[in-house]
């Protein structure tokens, strides 16, 4: 497991600071167990739940929700391949659930450019349009709340790739922190360092 | 099964002591304190028997799989806010369903009652159309318990240090946790208001203790099982320690449908279903229910029989009622620099100025305690926590995210609610779960002073936040509540058989060899932090059981 690896390594090179932060070899060695799954890498499968035009529409949607700008965005955390797994293996009951939402969507598409032959087939513009159009029904709560698991989620589960989601958050999935954790701690340990 | 095993075994045939229903934070304290003291036990218990390093982070697969949670899909609840209206499908509580129960994955805010909690009615006065009542114990009952449960189970904590604080025979045998920045902000901005804040006592250990390491502050506790055993839940406490004595055997996956009766009236056993389904009887000389407030009426009312045709030991009617949630209002903040609440626990700081409020001055009943915390993983976060003040989709919701996450802190008070009759557990025989039994039925309606005190502590929040320079607060909304977390006072206890279930000695009014040891049988809420009451609770009944036994009483 090459996750398990770099875990690893990349701890014995901080270990200098965890001797200063009062964490001992032992502690230490109990969080390595836990060094997470490796990330699933489903590039390239073909899918099995979504429909070539579902997975369209669906990441239409979710580049919408995380555009691609300066930072990456939904694509490239491979969101739709999550949501194709998720439903296959871990939630196969709300397949249903999920089909009738891009339903809804593929409709609200036709009510909002008559021409369009799918949502994935509108300009951004209009992408826009109909999402604000549905923003407050459940279909689109749920579209939007799969699109957060995977680009928020574990990586294990096959988004969220190369931690895209989290880097943009601030958000690390480290398995030991020692204080400070943040400004206002740290700001506290000096004042009372320098008072001592 | 565990690592923790091999076990003792017993037959299903062998007339065990003590059968313990619900291996959680009640069962498996009196499965060690019982089997210490030299008795025979089974502890069945619905959910698995999981090792810390089955444990993990992902934080969809546990909440979308229930791993340690009970399952909606397949024990589907139905809730309703009074009597009067009709009973609609939808998820209406959680709680832990695993060996160790819910205390493997709480927040871990370890808070002991006041000595107020035990008689507010007759230091307060009753309310009318409300259960209030005292208990048939004190605190001073209580306080070697208390005492007992942060030694023998680990807890962090700085005693004498707030005003508020009820009285301790010993301080908490671990100093408290490193203070985050959350912990900070909200101590110095508590103290410019007069308030007193304090190191938040926690259950688990911020030193190594009794063989375990400590916390490593990856910073996942609640709605999670702790990957280290640092968290002082039973998993790695009572539970090993109960299997050594070779007089336990912890049998999971075992879900219990009924409790049976003998002619005299007295419990046999209890039938139960296996992982593969098959129906056993356990025997047993007593049985003890320790299910959590939600489950033990319910199978109380599911033990019906001709001696007991409306659920067993419900002769009082009051078998389900007086159900309390505790509240939990909340409010939060943006501030300039990172705080980085992810890391480490929930909550360093707490204050408890609010706790014993007076009637007279604010207008209503209540009272609670506040913590400054931040809960929320990143997905939660993103689905349900950035303030509504920014878009919800788009580059802007995203560099909100990115703005929010690490700045974010909340304030969450923990307030009281009011015992009422009409909010209660019943059973709901038009929707089964997936072993055939009748669903739970939740009927629910917050007492109108139960929101004026939650308006109350997100006004003192609000005001706390502001004194602190927050950038951006907001609060959520003060609503009445159809979900519950803690699950109180179902099963009452006190001395008069007609207004409670249980006796103070634990031992149900109408069956002599069955008692009931958990959340069901507080008689009032407290201000909003029951589980070290409710461990308390179960080490005190331990040696009162253990007492009747030896004289033979049981």
């Amino acid at each position: 497991m090459s996750n398990r690896r770099t875990f690893l390594s990349q701890a014995a090179a901080s270990l200098g600071l965890l001797y200063v932060t009062g964490i001992t070899p032992e502690l230490f060695a109990q969080a390595h167990e836990h060094a997470k799954a490796a990330p699933r890498n489903l590039d390239g499968q073909p899918f099995r739940f979504f429909t070539p035009q579902q997975a369209a529409d669906y990441e239409a949607f979710a580049g919408q929700v995380f555009p691609t700008d300066d930072t990456p965005g939904a694509k490239e955390a491979n969101v739709v391949r999550f949501v194709d797994f998720a439903l296959s293996e871990i939630e196969p009951q709300n397949k249903e659930n999920f089909a009738n939402a891009l339903k809804a969507l593929g409709e609200q598409a036709k009510r909002t450019n008559p021409e369009a032959k799918s949502f994935a087939a509108l300009a951004s513009a209009h992408q826009i349009e109909a999402m604000k159009a549905l923003e407050k029904t459940d279909e689109f709560g749920t579209l939007r709340f799969y699109t957060i698991v995977g680009f928020l989620g574990d990586p294990a589960d096959g988004g969220n790739k190369d931690q895209i989601g989290w880097k943009l958050i601030g958000f690390k999935d480290d398995f030991y922190y020692a204080p400070p954790f943040g400004y206002y701690d740290e700001r506290l340990m000096k004042e009372q360092k320098e008072k001592a | 099964m565990s690592a923790a095993s091999p076990q003792r075994k017993y037959k299903l045939t062998d007339q065990v002591d003590f059968l313990i229903i619900g291996c959680g934070a009640s069962g498996s304290v009196l499965a060690r304190e019982l089997s210490r003291n030299g008795f025979s036990v089974v502890a069945l218990e619905q959910g698995p028997w999981l090792d810390r390093k089955q444990f993990s982070h992902d934080e969809y697969r546990v909440a979308a799989q229930s791993l340690l949670t009970n399952n909606p899909q397949k024990q589907p609840t139905t809730f309703r806010k009074t009597p009067n209206d009709k009973a609609k499908k939808q998820s209406a509580f959680v709680y832990g369903r695993m060996v160790g129960g819910g205390t493997v994955h709480f927040t871990a805010n370890f808070w002991r009652f006041h000595e107020i909690d035990f008689i507010e009615a007759s230091k307060k006065g009753t309310i009318a159309r409300t259960g209030l009542a005292d208990w048939p114990i004190t605190y001073t009952d209580l306080e070697p318990y208390y005492t007992k449960a942060e030694w023998d189970l680990g807890v962090s904590g700085q005693a004498g240090v707030s005003p508020f604080d009820p009285p301790r025979s010993k301080p908490y045998p671990l100093p408290p946790m490193p203070v985050k920045s959350s912990g900070v902000i909200f101590e110095q901005a508590a103290r410019k208001l007069g308030y007193h804040p304090f190191p938040a006592p926690m259950a688990l250990i911020s030193q190594s203790y009794q063989g375990r390491l400590p916390c490593a502050h990856c910073g996942f506790c609640a709605g999670f099982g702790c990957e280290m055993g640092a968290e002082s839940s039973p998993l790695p406490t009572m539970v090993p320690q109960a299997v050594a004595t070779g007089r336990c055997e912890i049998r999971p996956h075992s879900y219990v449908r009924k409790i049976e009766l003998d002619s005299k009236g007295r419990a046999v056993g209890a039938v139960y279903f296996d992982e593969s389904g098959k129906q056993s009887l356990q025997h047993a000389k007593a049985v003890i229910v320790s299910c959590n407030g939600a489950e033990t009426p319910r199978l109380l009312l599911m033990s019906k029989s001709n001696q007991f045709p409306s659920g067993l030991a419900n002769s009082s009617g009051l078998v389900g009622k007086y159900l309390m949630f505790n509240t939990f209002p909340i409010t939060g903040g943006l501030f300039e620099h990172q705080l980085n609440e992810y890391k480490s626990i929930e909550v360093t700081r707490i204050l408890q100025d609010f706790y014993e409020l007076d009637a007279q001055k604010v207008g209503f009943y209540g009272g609670g305690g506040m913590d400054a915390r931040f809960v929320w993983t990143p997905i939660q976060f993103a689905a349900f926590g950035i303030s509504p003040h920014v878009p919800q989709w788009g580059s802007e919701y995203k560099q909100a995210l990115q703005k929010y996450f690490t700045r974010t802190m909340y304030l969450t008070g923990h307030g009281t609610s009011l015992p009422l009759e009409t909010n209660s557990i019943t059973l709901d025989e038009t929707v089964k779960d997936e072993w055939g039994l009748p669903a739970i039925c939740v009927t629910y309606k917050d007492h109108p002073d139960d929101l004026a005190n939650q308006r109350f502590l997100v006004a003192r929040s609000m005001e706390i936040l502001e004194t602190a320079k927050v950038l951006d607060r907001r609060s959520f909304p003060v609503e009445e509540q159809n979900y519950g977390f803690h699950l109180l006072g179902t099963c009452r206890m006190g001395n008069d058989p007609k207004s409670s279930v249980i006796n103070a000695e634990r031992r149900s009014h109408d069956v002599p060899n069955l008692f009931l040891c958990d959340g069901s049988s507080l008689v009032t809420s407290g201000g909003g932090q029951p589980t070290e009451t409710i461990q308390a609770l179960a080490f005190r009944a331990s040696d009162r059981i253990t007492a009747l036994a030896k004289k033979g009483e049981i």
